[in-house]
């Protein structure tokens, strides 16, 4: 089930529409590999997976499996599976006839598809489930069924659209850990479009992100969120300090202060804004730091609080340890680890 | 109607489906009744009433004719229709829509003048005739023919409008994501037609189906213009003897007309049977 | 042949089926002359247009428009509120309620009329009257499912969201749900015109001969012979009408907001 899949230069426009959906997306993924998709809505992931799948056609632009050109196959032939936000599963099959489909188009007898269709059920842990049905299962074993159904299909790339979406974040944890195992079991190569980049982090090696059909990020998830291309896959990913100033000679210089930058960036002189994790700067000893501030607020982010902390007109979020505590109106020095810097350039007087 | 403590409990529910229930229970039972009273000699015009089976003893052989001929004429129309009203529906799925549009077209229209215009389409001097150049005793006898042709095309013609329609609004709310999905799984247009489609649109095909026949057992006019004069369809047979100027024909109408009722309910009864085994499996 | 020209002929074919039928009632209403072989007519003119006016085409006309809206006058309010009784889930006996409301698509209309006819008669009430009745129960079905199908697809959640802003009952229904079942509901009115419009035999039945509605009157014609111009162009005035309001609300339709 492994197989490379590269898109060049793929393109598409809405029927009717000027605006590209899809602006020339040039993609790899390896064998084997988990890409995960990322990107707000209306960003094109949707539009990409489809023209994968070959469920529409692009207006320019190539799909390439292993090397071999399948954008006029039909999407039956290219042997690439697709499960989607909602389970549809067929309504008048019960359950291991809706895993058998496959088997059973290609032609083999009833009886030999659903014989051949029970392993890619237990490998979703719904074995004994394969009489029941369709009406009568919940969502979440819904989807673990549409899952088990496009495996049994043996495709060579598997799509994923926001597949987990509509399950609350018990069943997520599940799926991911199920996920994990289908790779281990079969190593397929998999494509998941996701707007969710914790999802994307827990499930791939790689993250790609759309934003308005233009691919602006493709790197592993280490990189996706310490060293983001642009301020938008920045924010996407969660990041929440940016601070705006200008590069000199490998230093950023701002209202923080001057801050080498680690040389692996490649930075330009010129405008450019400072971006850090708020995971990674740390409170210290006003006297102690370079930089001092004022703790403005505090937020709870689940069981650790984030502090904003005002630094002249700027502000530092700064993403506390569980056992640390902080009062607003305090005074805080910041530690900015140098390896966790990051700059992006900017245009004069715009946001990238 | 608005808010849950509102909501209609069951009495209020019962209130409320009454304008439609009281009549139609009222004509239905009323009507039949009365006509199966008649044909029983238990409602007669003059004299007292006496419970007989003369009326359907009388005309046995001519009611079983004219059921055969019914039965043959619903069943031809019901097939052709079903067969042109699903190729219609498809062909609307892909987004051409004209033969599901041209379909539409033909719903308005009595089926008194589509027996009237399609009389004039398919008679010896009508349009078709003349388009060929076939002149007297060439072009086939397909008003008042042996074959009811004409008829059965009037009837087809009609009930694949209806069809097409019904089966197209299934297609679209139903049938097209699953199609999409089967794709994606490797299915050909041919298995996605067979494993995908028709098991989904074939409880909406039965019904359409089962609508059309029961119509066309009942329809008179189309048989009235385009037909022969023997043997008759139920319908025509009933309505002859029911105008007549011999008031002791009336029961015998009945009777044919009741005839016409029973033969309905047996082919509605069969449906549901289909439909039952369909729903067991699933 | 391709896949794509094979589809196309079957479409051009399919057309061709459900056109070509109403051809003659074109070319005949508007020939004055058309000899046999002739492929076209003769002479064209208003003979035929003018002998029905004259056989009474606008009376009968009216009489047609009147029971078609009659009917959906009765048929639509019915079925709206049976529908909306049945989709509530509260109903007793649901399916013997569905099973009569939906007895009389398959149950013949002429043996009703012809078993109603006599009961009419010594019951002395007028027949216009038994026909619209008649017919109204021939056009529920189809109302009640109409709405069924509208009630079904109908969100509650914009009624509850216009009351937590504040609007009334009445407003509610004025302004929320009429116009959210207005689609459905002139689909439904359509449907049941056309029972009235459209029918033959419960009118003759039960009319007694006194009620000439078009239908009656194409008939009185196309019994004959050499009156096809006459039969065309009274046929044209049946179908016209309906074909208009057809377009009206198709126009007005239900948005069916399929997404894939």
């Amino acid at each position: 089930m492994s197989t490379r899949l590269e898109l060049r230069g793929l393109t598409r426009h809405h029927r009717g529409q000027h605006v590209a959906a899809l602006n020339g997306l040039d993609l790899d993924v390896n064998a084997g590999a988990c890409l995960a998709l990322l990107g707000p809505s209306g960003s094109g992931k949707s539009t990409t997976l489809r023209l994968v799948a070959g469920l529409d056609q692009p207006t320019r632009g190539t799909v390439l499996l292993d090397g071999d050109d399948v954008t006029n196959t039909p999407a039956e032939q290219r042997g690439i599976a697709m499960v989607f936000q909602r389970a549809l599963l067929f309504p008048h099959l019960s359950v291991i006839d809706n895993v058998a489909f496959a088997a059973r188009a290609s032609g083999m007898s009833r009886r030999d598809s659903r014989a051949a269709s029970q392993r890619y059920l237990e490998l979703v842990q719904l074995g004994d489930f394969a009489d029941r049905c369709v009406a009568d299962i919940s969502g979440g074993q819904a989807q673990r069924v549409a899952l088990a159904r496009s495996l049994a299909a043996e495709p060579k790339v598997l799509l994923l659209d926001e597949p987990f979406s509509a399950l609350d974040s018990a069943l997520r944890a599940d799926m991911y850990a199920l996920l994990r195992s289908i790779r281990d079991a079969l190593n397929p190569t998999i494509v998941l479009v996701t707007h969710d980049q914790s999802e994307a982090a827990a499930v791939a090696e790689e993250i790609a992100v759309l934003i308005d059909g233009v691919l602006e990020h493709h790197s592993d998830v280490r990189t996706a969120y310490v060293r983001p291309s642009t301020l938008a896959v920045h924010r996407l990913m969660g990041g929440l300090n940016e601070i705006p100033g200008s590069i000199a000679s490998g230093v950023h210089r701002s209202e923080l202060g001057s801050h080498a930058l680690p040389a692996d960036i490649g930075a330009r002189d010129g405008p450019a804004t400072l971006v850090i994790r708020q995971e990674v700067v740390r409170l210290a000893e006003p006297s102690a730091s370079s930089i001092t501030g004022t703790i403005e607020s505090l937020q709870s982010a689940g069981i650790r609080q984030r502090a904003r902390v005002r630094v002249g007109s700027s502000s530092v979020f700064v993403e506390l340890p569980p056992q640390v505590s902080a009062a607003a109106g305090t005074v805080v020095g910041l530690q900015l680890p140098t390896d966790a810097l990051h700059a992006i350039s900017t245009r004069a007087g715009g946001a990238v | 109607m608005s808010s849950p403590a509102a909501e209609p409990g069951a009495w209020r529910a019962a209130l409320w489906v009454l304008p439609a229930l009281v009549p139609v229970a009222t004509i239905l039972i009323a009507g039949l009744g009365s006509a199966l009273l008649q044909s029983l000699g238990l409602m007669p015009l003059v004299g007292a009433p006496a419970l007989t089976i003369d009326a359907y003893r009388v005309n046995a052989g001519d009611i079983a004719t004219s059921a055969a001929l019914s039965v043959a004429i619903a069943t031809a129309a019901t097939a052709i229709g079903v067969l042109i009203g699903v190729t219609t529906a498809l062909t609307a799925v892909a987004g051409r829509r004209w033969a599901l549009w041209a379909g539409t077209v033909t719903v308005p229209v009595p089926h008194l003048i589509g027996a009237a215009t399609i009389g004039l389409l398919l008679a010896d001097s009508g349009l078709l005739a003349r388009l060929f150049g076939l002149s007297e005793g060439g072009w086939p006898a397909l008003v008042g023919g042996r074959w009811w042709i004409a008829v059965v095309l009037e009837y087809a013609w009609k009930e694949s409008a209806f069809i097409a329609l019904v089966v197209a609004a299934v297609l679209a709310t139903r049938v097209a994501a699953y199609d999409e999905t089967a794709a994606v799984l490797g299915a050909s247009r041919r298995a996605r037609l067979r494993l995908v489609t028709f098991p989904l649109i074939r409880p909406a095909v039965v019904a359409a189906a089962t609508i059309s026949f029961t119509y066309t057992l009942g329809s008179y006019e189309v048989a009235l213009l385009l037909g022969r004069a023997y043997p008759e369809p139920l319908p025509v047979m009933a309505i002859r003897l029911f105008t007549s100027v011999d008031l002791a024909t009336r029961p015998q109408a009945a009777a044919a007309a009741i005839v016409t009722a029973v033969l309905a309910l047996l082919a509605v009864a069969g449906a549901l049977m289909m439909l039952r085994r369909s729903a067991v499996w699933r | 042949m391709s896949r794509v020209a094979m589809s196309r002929v079957v479409r051009a074919a399919l057309v061709l089926w459900f056109l070509v039928p109403l051809v003659p009632i074109l070319l005949w209403a508007f020939a004055n002359r058309w000899p046999f072989p002739d492929l076209l007519p003769q002479q064209w003119g208003l003979d035929g247009v003018r002998s029905g006016l004259a056989a009474g085409a606008p009376h009968a006309f009216v009489v047609s428009a009147t029971l078609g809206l009659a009917v959906a006058a009765i048929a639509t309010p019915a079925g709206a509120l049976a529908a909306r009784a049945l989709t509530s889930g509260r109903l007793p006996i649901p399916r013997v309620v569905e099973a009569v409301l939906f007895a009389p698509l398959i149950l013949p209309a002429f043996a009703v009329a012809l078993g109603l006819d006599v009961l009419v008669l010594r019951t002395r009430v007028p027949s216009p009257l038994a026909v619209v009745a008649v017919l109204s129960v021939a056009a529920i079905p189809y109302t009640t499912y109409l709405m069924r199908v509208a009630f079904g697809a109908y969100d509650k959640g914009f009624e509850e969201e216009a009351r937590t802003l504040g609007a009334s009952r009445a407003t509610v229904l004025i302004r929320v749900q009429i116009p959210l079942l207005a689609p459905a509901l002139s689909g439904a009115a359509f449907l049941a015109f056309l029972v009235g419009w459209t029918d033959y035999v419960v009118t003759l039945l039960i009319g007694g001969g006194r009620m000439v509605s078009v239908p009656i009157l194409v008939a009185s014609f196309a019994a004959g012979t050499g009156n096809s111009s006459v039969v065309a162009a009274l046929s044209l005035a049946a179908v016209i009408p309906p074909l208009i309001l057809l377009t009206l609300v198709a126009r007005a339709g239900p948005r069916t907001g399929t997404s894939t």
